[in-house]
């Protein structure tokens, strides 16, 4: 329970840092996305039920901050939450967490998760499936990816003490 | 009813799984049902609150910035205003003679931003102004610099603003000069688009873009932009228009609420002139 309670914590404070403050780092309007990030991250430490459920938490959370399209991002980090629990290991969670693996699993989470989530964001508008896939999807992706060393990089100085 | 929950206990990953999705495509396609609006309007106010709090940290650096470009926007505004009084007073004597109606002018009511959702393709604004204001769904929002876009949730004491650069924008305008209209798009980037314009039309590179009479939402002649690039495509009957966004809308602070709501016996013969009763 405590931990559920912590980890909304930290996905309230996480909502507020990508609403609030990663527009700083935007390239062309692309922004990291760290709530992938972060479903990752308990997909990967509890499993498939537990990535799956706190995806569409996190997912709806972050719809109702945004007032965007309510579903959107609980949809698309479900998935992902699903995803990432394939590479769950209970032997080998800190050993993942803690190695590049880390990012090559958010870099391939993060692009099904964004082709599934502009496929249906474009909808209705003149911007083509490539384009969306391509520029917006691939982008979105690399970019949430370079940012996942941060929390690599703490995580194995963390562990290595 | 014992299998039943063996089989849930096996395959308990697919069926959260397809329980959650089912739930998101639930909530995706009932978007504009009264229930999520109401939820939305709920969220917006608490988001609102909270943006509203961590505002009060003043950024100091933008403050200086932001005082060193009105003190120059004030000296050129002042200059323009005398010459706008003379021409606003040689309008009203030309539109006397030629017994025109006068154009509506309208009440503005000015707010500021609290939030910001300035990521990909879906961009709103948290104004501080809500119902209680007097604010309403579908009012336009502008700043000094032009058009920024127009009010979609309203809750008691906030609303978020739509911004021009949000791929659900649209807007009828207009190119200042030649008169020339099309529908105002963004499609993602740096730039707007002026859609179905047909290659025979005048449009060229600098020429000035405002709202137009056919908006029943905007008021006309609020500037939206410059045309930064034409082009003409083989293959189709219009030109390729690109507009630079007269707002900066990184740095958006302060915005006016234009308190006209669209007129409501134009959309009812529109609608009815669509069906053809």
């Amino acid at each position: 329970m405590g931990q559920q309670i912590k980890y909304l914590f930290i996905t309230a404070l996480l909502i507020l840092i990508q609403t609030q403050a990663m527009r700083l780092l935007s390239l062309e309007g692309m922004t990291p996305d760290i709530l992938t990030i972060w479903v990752v991250y308990i997909a990967i430490r509890h499993g498939h039920p537990t990535g799956t459920i706190w995806g569409f938490i996190i997912g709806l959370a972050f719809d109702l901050v945004t007032g965007n399209f309510i579903g959107l991002s609980a949809l698309t980090k479900t998935i992902c939450g699903f995803i990432a629990g394939y590479f769950y290991n209970e032997n080998k969670e800190v050993i993942i967490l803690r190695s590049y693996r880390f990012i090559v699993i958010v870099l391939s989470v993060s692009f099904i998760q964004n082709v599934v989530y502009f496929l249906i964001f474009t909808q209705g508008t003149n911007i083509g499936m490539t384009r969306a896939i391509f520029e917006f999807g691939l982008v979105t992706t690399l970019y949430t990816a370079i940012i996942s060393l941060i929390p690599m990089f703490i995580f194995s100085r963390k562990t290595s003490r | 009813m014992q299998r039943l929950l063996q089989i849930f206990v096996i395959f308990k990953e697919y069926v959260i799984l397809t329980l959650l999705i089912a739930i998101s495509l639930i909530l995706l396609f009932n978007n504009d049902t009264p229930q999520i609006r109401a939820i939305r309007s709920y969220t917006v106010g608490f988001v609102g609150l909270m943006q509203d709090m961590l505002s009060l940290v003043p950024n100091v650096i933008e403050l200086k910035r932001e005082n060193e470009v009105l003190r120059a926007l004030n000296v050129n505004l002042t200059d323009e205003v005398s010459r706008l009084r003379e021409a606003r007073l040689e309008n009203l004597r030309l539109r006397g003679m030629l017994e025109m109606k006068p154009h509506n002018e309208y009440k503005v009511l000015p707010a500021e931003v609290v939030g910001k959702s300035l990521h990909l393709l879906r961009n709103t604004l948290t104004i501080n102004a809500g119902e209680s204001d007097g604010v309403r769904a579908d009012m336009p929002i502008i700043s000094d610099e032009g058009l920024v876009g127009k009010i979609i949730v309203v809750s008691g004491h906030y609303a978020v603003v739509q911004m021009v650069i949000n791929k659900d924008f649209r807007s009828s305008a207009k190119v200042q000069r030649s008169r020339v209209d099309g529908i105002l798009t963004w499609d993602g980037g740096d730039v707007l688009h002026l859609r179905n314009v047909a290659k025979k039309q005048d449009v060229k590179t600098g020429d000035v873009v405002t709202t137009s009479e056919y908006s029943n939402i905007f008021p006309a002649d609020i500037k939206i932009g410059v045309v930064s690039n034409v082009t003409e495509q083989t293959g189709t009957l219009f030109k390729d228009i690109d507009i630079i966004p007269s707002v900066d809308f990184a740095s958006l602070e302060e915005v006016f609420i234009v308190t006209a709501l669209p007129d409501t016996e134009r959309t009812s013969v529109e609608r009815r002139a669509a069906v053809g009763k």
